[in-house]
């Protein structure tokens, strides 16, 4: 856990110091590509997708919902990321979107986990599962589609406990409509868990006046962590 | 380590109001707390932890019969609560408070703040 906060904090410092950089390429690219860039916060808190049940699961996803309880086996209670797509769906904190053209960076308040999306490339081959997966994006109009694979099992969809496996798809539609309003629709699909893809949408609302701060959730954190 | 934080049975008066939605945090208070009610505790700062992922304000308060009560307040993220008028000292020991949040679900003493009013008529919220 250390050396990921270690890892984390090297990579903000190095996003933070490359952002001013990246902003200059786009401003002297007026018009190249839709800014999306700013502090955002969802405009709605849903921790659960689902919340009078019915999510299309398999019937060992369905099972292992049923065991989770979010006050003793959510992996979050133990400081772990929420991991994409919970954290952009249902995490009660700030991000900050900062744009290049060859990539854009979403700093997520409160999940110490730095989102890269990798602008005109495909994804990499044989992948190493990790919490955000690899992102690929590419604007279409006004709206940048990201598309993420490459994912671990060791989240939750949602603070429901939705489980999913490494076979998880997710697709972005992420687009402003209008100058302090962000909208990102997901599909969310999983072959090896679900019976039909999972639809989401979630609004955020621009925070012209704030900053990103730091969150070391493990610094007093005084919930305990069942795994299951 | 939570659980062995709240040993004490939870006596003092509720009352009931409604509530405005405060900041939520990482761990879900929706679990812990019964956010469909809320209550009022008066008491005397005894610590506060102005900590990630939480921070707690530790409290001593007196019930019907005289005896003093530890009480847990829970809050969010010093990030959240600093952006809605909070900061590291806005508590201190000895300080006497009146705050007001939802209670535990298992009725232990212990809240999820929504709002809290100082000795000298200050109320800080943490709605955003």
């Amino acid at each position: 856990m250390r050396n990921r906060l270690i890892f984390l904090a090297g990579a903000l410092v190095a996003v933070l110091a490359l952002s001013s950089a990246l902003r200059a390429q786009d401003a002297a690219r007026p018009g190249s590509m839709p800014d999306i860039s700013g502090v955002w916060l969802v405009e709605k808190f849903n921790p659960i997708l689902f919340p009078n049940g019915g999510a299309p699961l398999q019937p060992w996803a369905e099972k292992k919902l049923k065991a989770t309880n979010p006050q003793t086996n959510d992996p979050n209670l133990a400081c772990l990321p929420e991991g994409v797509p919970r954290f952009m769906i249902s995490v009660p904190y700030p991000m900050e979107i900062i744009q290049g053209p060859t990539r854009v960076f979403i700093i997520h308040e409160g999940t110490s986990v730095l989102r890269q999306i990798h602008m005109g490339r495909q994804h990499p081959k044989d992948l190493d599962p990790t919490y955000a997966g690899d992102s690929v994006g590419k604007w279409e109009g006004d709206t940048l589609i990201v598309d993420t694979i490459g994912f671990n099992d060791k989240t939750w969809l949602d603070g429901g406990g939705i489980p999913h496996t490494e076979a998880l798809h997710v697709v972005e539609r992420i687009r402003r409509t209008d100058h302090d309003t962000l909208v990102d629709e997901f599909t969310i699909d999983d072959r090896m868990a679900y019976t039909k893809p999972i639809t989401a949408r979630q609004v955020y609302k621009l925070k012209p006046d704030w900053e990103i701060h730091e969150y070391v959730c493990e610094e007093n954190n005084k919930y305990t962590y069942q795994k299951k | 380590m939570r659980n062995s934080l709240l040993v004490f049975p939870a006596t003092a008066i509720y009352l009931l109001l409604s509530l405005g939605e405060s900041t939520p945090a990482h761990h879900g208070f929706v679990s812990w707390y019964d956010m469909s009610r809320s209550v009022t505790v008066k008491g005397t700062v005894t610590s506060f932890e102005w900590t990630n992922p939480h921070t707690y304000i530790y409290l001593d308060v007196k019930n019907e019969k005289g005896a003093v009560e530890k009480w847990i307040i829970e809050l969010g993220a010093p990030g959240m609560l600093a952006r809605v008028g909070w900061r590291r000292d806005s508590l201190k020991p000895g300080d006497e408070i009146t705050t007001t949040g939802n209670p535990a679900k298992d009725g232990k003493p212990t809240l999820h703040l929504s709002k809290i009013v100082l000795a000298n008529g200050q109320e800080l919220s943490t709605a955003l």
